[in-house]
């Protein structure tokens, strides 16, 4: 066996052992009922806004907070809170993700990703008249 | 119903050389297969044929690129790529962005690149010419199959910019506006998103397809090299090939990160965002290929990691592009390009390459020469080394950048991470100990002989450069106040880089710029990684959260680098106070103005004022942009995520 093969072998075991690691340490795709069976660990949810219920949103109180109702793709509803600002567009969005994990009644996210259908798709034709 | 003023002349002439160039490339393949295979009388008849029907796919490709910048200067909305990508507001300036903003625009600029480079390939190659071109050709057939838009039993192949046009499309034929003749008098194009609208978005996609393409000419000369049983000729001629590849889609990398830095509000250069992993994969093993080159080339030894690594950065450039085009990233980056249902397409374009790579290795395996065990005092065996260590970090972020494709394949729900910290955690446990392991071999591998080296003569060597490398990272690890070990180390080993090929440049080379390329090349790469390291370390984020509620309730939430601003209000952030003056409108963009002031004594004394900005876009939703102040040795970065 020659010196390069052995350290080969090392290198690769300890890389291994380190992406094997870092693959189940990863948070999990979910919704909100198992989100509220494992409280304790984090969550990404895909949902939609619920553009009926309140959203508070008050900058002069915590720029960096944000609570608002939202949907999970099983028809789950859930009151949300972010600790973010609330991003240009909120209320356009359609599909959002959340990062976070439940706490009492509450989910609580860290990060927020959202999809504006006019942003990424076509959307609606828009006609000039000028 | 006949409309009025529509161009389909235009449309046709593009689909025209659409289809002549794929058939071109079609024929260009097989001609040149025939004369790979042929003996010497009947060689030259079919390598003149595949070199004349690369030509004519050439000037097919060609005509597709101006075809379309023609139909997007002109604003011809009745084509649905025209009005998805440009608007009559769109300045001249962004038409190149506009041009390659979509998947079908950037096919046509990567088979652009290979006209280019196969053009120049035919002229250089000599004797490789048909093998190599066979390959090259055939590389083509499947990128113009992505532009073609025909329909095969039920399923389309590709996405054509010429015939689809805007009344056809399924999302709009039923609207009421295609019932009038004129419809195109009231018609203005969706825009280019104002992202992109930027000079970055000119200069970076161009660079980074044009690395993309370097990357085949050494994939084609390997399997030429496999495929003639030759495993030492091709090196020779690919040499300068995969220099220019490195170095180019290097730079089109580093321009992604200026431009992420700069305009983009990911707050930093670099977000292990799955797109730019993408474009990060291929340029790894790449630089792992250019070293095991030079191993070939001088000792003979190394076949099999050289042909492995040179077919994987090829196949890794397919993956980034199957990865980044076919949909399967979803929501979870930020600049995927939309999905076109090209799925299917992409993962054969994928599989035909990566089975032919393969089988090629493997019937090959057996007959590559047998190598002596190398000496550890060789260059070879650190090169061989640092080789496997790059494999490994491409490895590494091509599993955690793959999730979605593990979760296809095993059924699991593993997320793709969307938080910054959570990305750097998982990318830079495993990332920072191989910076460290490539600089430290960077600084002392040229002063070993290949071969063998005497040990105690290269030690001595390397004193000056590791006792300076030690004493300024011991200055350092003062100044900047580090604790974290694996800074420290990367701090030294990306220091001891740098001195030890400053030195190698002085006393072994003499200062002779002729021999220096390499030694220039790793002290650029160590300054880069110091460079990341300070400014990634270092950063601090002067605008605490400093409301009065409490965050705690949120556990462990630590995300507060938002404030709010009143008009005129100052407030205070670290050394500087910070009044938001007013907004003022210039086109669509809405300027913030914040001042930042200094308190001496008790005057308030204006430092500088930035100037963030929000695009206005009804169409596609606002964008924010950053405003930046750069100091020699800090930047303040300040950025509007919401204004009333």
């Amino acid at each position: 066996m020659k010196k390069t093969h052995i350290i080969a072998i090392v290198i690769i075991a300890v890389a291994i052992g380190v992406i094997t690691t870092s693959l189940g340490n990863a948070s999990t795709y979910g919704n909100f009922t198992e989100a509220f069976d494992n409280p304790d660990s984090k969550i990404q949810v895909v949902g939609y806004f619920n553009k009926e219920k309140e959203l508070v949103y008050e900058p002069e109180i915590d720029p960096n907070l944000m609570s608002f109702y939202m949907t999970d793709k099983e028809g789950k509803e859930c009151k949300v809170v972010l600790n973010q600002s609330k991003p240009q567009d909120f209320e356009r969005s359609e599909e959002i993700v959340l990062k976070g994990k439940a706490v009492g009644e509450e989910f609580h996210a860290t990060d927020m990703l959202m999809k504006c259908p006019s942003k990424y798709n076509d959307g609606n034709l828009q006609v000039y008249t000028d | 119903m006949e409309y009025i003023g529509e161009h389909l002349w235009a449309g046709q002439l593009g689909n025209l050389f659409v289809i002549v160039s794929f058939v071109a490339a079609l024929l260009s393949t097989y001609a040149y297969f025939k004369s790979s295979k042929e003996t010497e009388e009947h060689k030259d008849s079919w390598s003149d044929l595949g070199r004349l029907a690369f030509r004519i796919h050439s000037i097919g490709v060609v005509g597709v690129v101006g075809m379309l910048f023609f139909m997007l200067l002109n604003n011809y909305f009745e084509y649905h790529y025209v009005w998805q990508h440009s608007s009559k507001s769109l300045p001249i300036r962004y038409v190149f962005s506009a041009f390659w903003e979509g998947q079908e625009g950037s096919f046509i600029l990567w088979s652009f690149w290979h006209v280019i480079l196969g053009n120049l390939l035919i002229r250089s190659a000599k004797n490789w010419e048909s093998t190599v071109m066979t390959v090259f050709s055939s590389v083509q057939i499947f990128l113009t199959s992505m532009i073609l838009g025909v329909v095969v039993l039920d399923y389309k192949l590709g996405s054509n910019p010429f015939t689809v046009l805007l009344r056809e499309h399924p999302q709009f034929q039923n609207i009421p506006l295609f019932s009038s003749e004129n419809y195109l008098e009231k018609l203005d194009g969706r825009g280019l998103n104002p992202l992109l609208q930027n000079y970055w978005m000119t200069i970076h996609p161009p660079t980074l397809f044009l690395g993309f393409a370097s990357t085949l000419v050494p994939f084609a000369f390997a399997i030429a090299g496999l495929w003639k049983r030759d495993y030492q000729g091709w090196i020779k001629p690919v040499l300068p090939w995969t220099i220019f590849g490195v170095m180019v889609l290097g730079i089109g990398i580093l321009m992604g990160g200026a431009w992420a830095y700069e305009a983009l509000s990911f707050g930093g250069f670099w977000a292990w965002d799955p797109v730019e992993n993408a474009s990060l994969v291929p340029w790894i093993t790449f630089v792992g290929a250019l070293h095991v080159m030079h191993v070939q080339k001088t000792r003979g030894n190394a076949a099999p990691t050289t042909f492995a690594m040179t077919i994987f950065t090829f196949i890794l450039v397919l993956y980034s592009t199957f990865l980044t085009r076919s949909g399967i990233l979803g929501e979870s980056s930020v600049h995927a390009f939309t999905d076109l249902g090209m799925y299917g397409h992409l993962l054969s374009y994928l599989m035909f390459f990566f089975a032919l790579g393969l089988t090629m290795f493997f019937i090959n395996l057996k007959k590559f020469p047998k190598a002596e065990d190398d000496a550890f005092s060789s260059r070879e065996f650190w090169m061989f080394v640092g080789t496997l260590v790059l494999a490994l970090s491409a490895i590494h972020i091509t599993i955690m950048t793959s999730k979605p494709v593990i979760n296809l394949i095993f059924g699991t729900k593993m997320a793709l991470d969307i938080g910054a910290q959570e990305r750097f955690d998982i990318y830079h446990s495993f990332q920072i100990p191989v910076v460290i392991v490539i600089t430290s071999m960077i600084a002392f591998t040229q002063f070993l002989k290949y071969k063998k080296s005497d040990g105690k003569a290269v030690f001595r060597k390397l004193a000056i450069s590791s006792l300076s490398a030690l004493i300024i990272t011991g200055l350092f690890t003062f100044a900047f106040d580090y604790t974290n070990p694996y800074y420290i180390l990367m701090l030294f080993s990306a220091m001891f880089a740098i001195t030890g090929n400053i030195e190698y440049l002085i006393r072994i080379l003499k200062g002779n710029i002729n021999k220096a390329g390499s030694s220039i090349a790793h002290i650029g790469f160590a300054l880069i990684m110091l460079g990341a390291l300070l400014s990634t370390s270092k950063s601090i984020v002067i605008s605490e959260n400093s409301s009065s509620i409490d965050l705690e309730s949120l556990g462990d939430i630590k995300n507060n680098e938002n404030i709010l601003l009143y008009q005129n209000d100052t407030v205070k952030l670290q050394d500087y106070y910070v009044t938001f003056i007013g907004k003022r409108k210039e086109g669509v963009n809405i300027f913030y103005d914040v001042k930042y002031m200094k308190k001496i004594d008790s005057d308030y004394i204006t430092e500088f004022t930035l100037s963030p900005r929000i695009q206005l876009n009804p169409q596609m939703g606002n964008v924010a942009e950053p405003d930046t102040r750069h100091f020699l040795y800090k930047d303040i970065y300040t950025h509007v995520t919401y204004a009333d």
